[in-house]
């Protein structure tokens, strides 16, 4: 039998080639996401393991605010060092300082945007080597307030050299400073793609830091003193609230930081690589459906013969075990080689991924390579049932292969599969949360298998109606409208593919839109400032305070608002807390209060949203126990305000964010002019004000609302180029049916060529066959795919998404780009048609 | 009616000495059509030459591997020669490239094949009209009735193929070859796969468009019934002309077959 399944292969190999490669596409995508993982994430264990090697015990806060990946905690008082010293086991102790700096290129603009790129740092100089993470490529240590080490990275980017003088901005006015250094970071120019400016320990304190205090101390043992004996002697004398832990320890802690940001990222792409093997099953499911189909005959055969219903369906799923091994194993290769292009790609968007060979797992290779066998398997389930059914007397007897596709039985049965994925949908949208995720997926899942069962009753109608334009113009149009409906469960299968990326397409396409809109909504209806200045920072870096003051002295300035945000957990749940001037702020946005005032916000009071205190029961008078990385205060409820979209379910004054905070770097101010002041001359003076802080971009609300829908905009383009690939596969599934279409037609189209139809006639009509199957999968796409859109705005419009919107110009051009695809993917089969051998079909054998 | 065709067994001899007559609507010279090279060569026209008169109904019979079907796929500009020259009505078809010779196709030949003669998504009207659409002409609504009228599927035009009966297909097929009003209509065993009553049917329809429409009609077939509808049968054997009759006899047809096959 095994004979028998390898000569079928090879027979419809041609036939079987699109179901490969979309296994080969699927694969590939999951396997090079599993080695870029595992390669940058041992690079990266290296890395951190190299520069820890010589610290022995780290000491600091025993408290943290964790949020967004970072963890806070608050600087300790220098002179702990002192204390230290005398420790037994201690060697060498230093303080370490950490903080916001980030360069200014030659240009005058600033490198780096730690917003959404690597961070940049300003850390101070270790003095002793063994605690050095960095090691000296050219120049000399730091040791004048003026002068500063930089990363290999930096100095390549900046095109800096020893000796020139570089701007830096800090949460002081901005500055000059030497370059007398440039320094590497394990083998990597810089730790991960950061930028770092190394000061000395006093200029680092005053810039990044808290003079007087450090973010912890390094410590190395004496000899003969082990890292457990060092820690546990430390415990001894530690103040309350600080502790000591191993150097091992403190690795372990950098390299699992690093590995979940990875896993981030990794499940982001492996998200996209399972959508791709989605799409794959119905171009691997459909191609089973074809050859089976043509070889009823032969099957009936076998079934005459004497073979059993379960020994043809194992015929046919032996055929997908071969074909998914052979299909797994080139896509876990090429897997391979996507992973290196996709490492290119980080390192082009500048995380610097440190040089080294790709780490192959074999468990990655093998689980990528298993997940393909088996879709490749579970997908061609439904035809080798159906061949097994074949009875020995339909199979000899010369049927038509066309079936009708429409029938009760479908309608129920893709009515209720239908059902069910939006009722998992709902449930997952209702639920919210990170495990509502997985619900939402499966529950989509579902709604586009149910759809594609429907389909086959859906196909001829719409694509009726689809092709009716192209019938209306001339003859081969009306040919394409009526082969493109002529086997309804083949068109279905081929446009559900297609479906499956213009729905998310589609629907990501509405949320944006929607998002966008939200956004424009709340900057039209709250917002009252003239300008805004944005950082861009969310948590890391922001814009010097030394930039409010010198814009509040702007005469035609009337009033600066700030605004920051602060690390912290509000009545346990982490959070990114909005500090703002509570003076002018009502002036520059209106939350809409309701109870209390804003005004009276200071150190010890909090303002929280009508639907928080809701939530949790709070009111007016009540205190919330918000933990900083300081520790924890009670702050009381001096303003309850309706609406939350504008900074949140709560929000501080900055006099309370620099006593528990303490960091000083503003996110964002916004500006009022004097009534009477020319706003030409304003807009010039604050621009003439800010001219020396790069990251400071002065807009007005208009651009404001640019400026804030450009990172929509961005994960938008990227998520679209991610989706290409399950888009790529659905085309390649349209080329394949239409070239199997054309191969069954033989007769037919030598009968049309016989009659006159010209090639280019020919050609036309298998490209505008393929482009309508294209257009009903981006009906029914964009139908499920704009339905889904509107689930998700609904279901997130109490997180602020308000604002539902079609983007009909968007939604076109994917229709359009759909129609294309089609006409792309029939041109090969096209041409083969039209070199078919008229005497062939006429030849009356 | 003259039929002034010249028969010579011996064509190869004189073939480039026939004048292309006016009354001839398509003919061969010395054409022939070898498959293969060196010993295995098979030459399945082996230098024939012979006219079809216009306005004629003319049949091609012969044994099978006679090359009756390949002198018809030359003659209507489906299949091209090996050497030698088909004239379609003075215009030299050998010379003509793919994109003329559709063009030949389309609006100088009518078609009628054995079986599958028809579009199967294409209703019987669109069937008919198709190598109309093809060209982008409009359809003469005054011949298109009266020629669905002749063919007898005025209930029938919104039908689709599978949906009428053998010889009803057969006539759609026949509709179809003269819409254009070409010059000539090949038919490809139009009788092969039908009952005797629909075959004669549709020869009486071929008869009929050749007496009242005036059209040429060249007819392959190995049936002498269908062959005696005929105003004249060229017969071939072996890849030469071997013969002819003028106004035949089935008796006649049969016993000129048996001589061939001897």
């Amino acid at each position: 039998m095994f004979k028998t399944t390898i000569r079928n292969l090879m027979a419809h190999r041609v036939r079987l080639l699109a179901a490969a490669l979309s296994v080969v596409l699927g694969v590939a995508l999951m396997a090079g996401t599993f080695v870029l993982t595992d390669t940058v994430g041992a690079a990266f264990d290296e890395l951190y393991a190299s520069v820890g090697v010589g610290t022995d015990a780290v000491v600091r806060a025993d408290h943290a605010v964790e949020g967004q990946g970072e963890v806070q905690r608050p600087p300790v008082d220098a002179a702990l060092a002192d204390q230290l010293r005398s420790v037994p086991g201690v060697a060498r102790i230093e303080g370490t300082v950490q903080g916001y700096a980030q360069f200014v290129g030659r240009d005058g603009k600033a490198i780096g945007r730690p917003g959404q790129g690597p961070p940049t740092l300003g850390l101070n100089w270790p003095s002793d080597p063994r605690l050095n993470p960095f090691t000296l490529v050219d120049g000399r240590a730091p040791d004048a307030p003026d002068q500063m080490v930089i990363d290999r990275a930096s100095a390549r980017t900046g095109g800096f050299a020893l000796g020139d003088t570089v701007t830096v901005l800090t949460k002081d006015a901005p500055r000059s400073m030497v370059v007398v250094g440039i320094v590497t970071f394990g083998g990597a120019d810089s730790p991960l793609g950061a930028s770092i400016a190394l000061f000395t320990t006093t200029t680092a304190q005053a810039l990044v830091g808290t003079p007087g205090r450090f973010d912890g101390f390094s410590v190395v043992a004496a000899p003969g003193t082990d890292q457990e004996t060092l820690v546990a002697n430390l415990r001894r004398v530690l103040p309350p609230g600080t502790e000591a832990i191993t150097g091992a320890a403190a690795t372990a802690e950098q390299q699992a930081a690093s590995r979940k940001g990875l896993a981030f990222f990794s499940t982001f792409l492996l998200a996209f690589a399972l959508i791709a093997m989605f799409v794959g099953s119905f171009i691997i499911a459909n191609s089973f459906a074809i050859t089976v189909a043509q070889r009823t005959r032969e099957l009936g055969l076998l079934r005459a013969l004497g073979a059993g219903r379960a020994q043809v369906r194992r015929a046919v799923l032996a055929e997908a075990a071969v074909l998914g091994s052979v299909a797994s194993a080139v896509g876990v290769g090429a897997g391979i080689g996507a992973a290196l292009g996709l490492e290119a790609l980080l390192n082009a968007a500048g995380f610097e991924v440190p040089a080294r060979g790709l780490v192959l797992q074999p468990r990655s290779l093998v689980a990528a390579g298993v997940v393909g066998w088996l879709v490749t398997l579970a997908s061609a389930l439904l035809p080798a049932r159906r061949a097994g059914r074949l009875s020995p007397v339909t199979a000899l007897r010369d049927v038509d292969l066309d079936s009708t596709g429409g029938s009760r039985r479908r309608l129920v049965l893709g009515g209720a599969v239908t059902t069910i994925g939006l009722a998992v949908l709902g449930r997952g949208l209702v639920a919210g949360g990170d495990a509502a995720a997985g619900a939402v997926g499966l529950g989509a899942a579902v709604t586009f298998v149910g759809v594609a069962v429907l389909a086959p009753l859906l196909a001829p109608p719409v694509g009726r109606v689809i092709g009716a334009p192209l019938a209306a113009i001339g003859i081969t149009g009306r040919l394409a409208q009526a082969n493109g409906v002529r086997n309804p469960r083949r068109t279905a299968a081929t446009a559900s593919a297609l479906m499956v990326g213009v729905a998310l397409v589609a629907c990501i396409t509405v949320f944006a839109a929607s998002g966008k809109a939200s956004l424009d909504r709340v900057i039209d209806d709250s917002f009252r400032s003239d300008l805004v200045i944005d950082s861009g920072a969310r948590g890391f870096g922001g814009l010097s305070p030394a930039l409010a003051t010198e814009l509040a002295r702007v005469p035609e300035v009337a009033e600066v608002v700030r605004v920051r945000l602060a690390r912290a957990e509000v009545a346990g749940a982490p959070t990114m807390l909005v500090a703002l001037d509570p003076a002018g702020a009502s002036r520059v946005a209106d939350v809409g209060v309701q109870q209390g005032a804003i005004e009276a916000l200071d150190a010890h009071s909090i303002a929280v949203s009508t639907s928080a205190a809701t939530a949790k029961g709070w009111h007016l008078g009540d205190t919330v126990p918000v933990t900083f990385a300081s520790g924890r205060q009670d702050l009381r409820i001096v303003a309850v305000y309706a609406n939350r979209n504008v900074a949140g379910d709560q929000f501080i004054a900055i006099a309370a964010q620099e006593a528990y905070d303490m960091r000083l770097l503003d996110a964002q101010l916004y500006l009022r002019y004097h009534p009477g002041a020319d706003p030409a001359a304003a807009r010039r003076a604050v621009d003439a004000a800010t001219a020396a802080y790069p990251t400071a971009s002065a807009q007005d609300l208009t651009g404001f609302k640019a400026e804030r829908a450009r990172p929509i905009d961005q994960m938008l383009a990227l998520i679209y180029a991610l989706l290409l690939l399950a888009v790529l596969i659905a085309v390649i599934g349209i080329a394949n049916t239409t070239a199997l279409s054309v191969h069954e037609r033989t007769r037919e189209i030598g009968l049309l060529r016989a009659v006159g139809m010209s090639r280019r006639q020919l050609r036309a009509t298998v490209r505008k066959e393929a482009m309508i199957v294209a257009l009903f999968g981006a009906t029914l796409g964009l139908a499920v795919g704009v339905g889904f859109g509107w689930a998700l705005v609904r279901a997130l419009a109490s997180q602020g998404i308000t604002e539902l919107r079609l983007p009909m110009a968007p939604l076109a051009v994917v229709v359009v780009l759909a129609g294309l695809s089609g006409l792309v993917a029939g041109a090969g089969p096209a041409r083969r048609g039209a070199r078919l051998d008229i005497l062939r079909a006429v030849r009356s054998d | 009616m003259t039929l002034t065709t010249i028969v010579r067994p011996d064509a190869d001899a004189a073939a480039a000495a026939v004048p292309a007559s006016s009354a001839e609507a398509v003919m061969a010279i010395d054409a022939r059509k070898t498959y293969g090279t060196g010993d295995a060569a098979v030459h399945a026209l082996d230098g024939v030459t012979v006219g079809f008169g216009a306005g004629a109904l003319t049949a091609i019979m012969g044994p099978s591997g006679s090359g009756k079907s390949t002198l018809l796929h030359c003659l209507a500009g489906l299949d091209t020669l090996t050497d030698g020259t088909v004239l379609l009505g003075g215009t030299d078809l050998g010379v003509l490239r793919e994109k003329e010779l559709t063009r030949v196709r389309r609006d100088r030949i009518g078609f009628v094949f054995q079986s599958f003669n028809l579009v199967p998504t294409l209703t019987a009207e669109e069937n008919i009209t198709l190598p109309l659409d093809l060209a982008r002409r409009d359809v003469d609504q005054a011949w298109f009735d009266e020629l669905v009228d002749v063919v007898g599927l005025r209930t029938r035009l919104g039908h689709r193929p599978a949906e009428l009966s053998g010889g009803q297909q057969q006539r759609v097929a026949v509709a179809r070859a003269l819409v254009s009003r070409p010059e000539v209509v090949f038919a490809d065993e139009p009788t092969g796969n039908l009952d005797s009553r629909a075959g004669a049917e549709v020869l009486a329809l071929l008869r009929r468009a050749v007496r009242e429409f005036g059209q040429t009609v060249v007819m392959v077939t190995h049936d002498a019934v269908a062959a005696s509808y005929a105003d004249r049968i060229v017969f071939l054997a072996d890849g030469r002309t071997v013969g002819e009759l003028i106004d035949p006899e089935p008796e006649a047809v049969l016993d000129q077959m048996k001589r061939i096959s001897r």
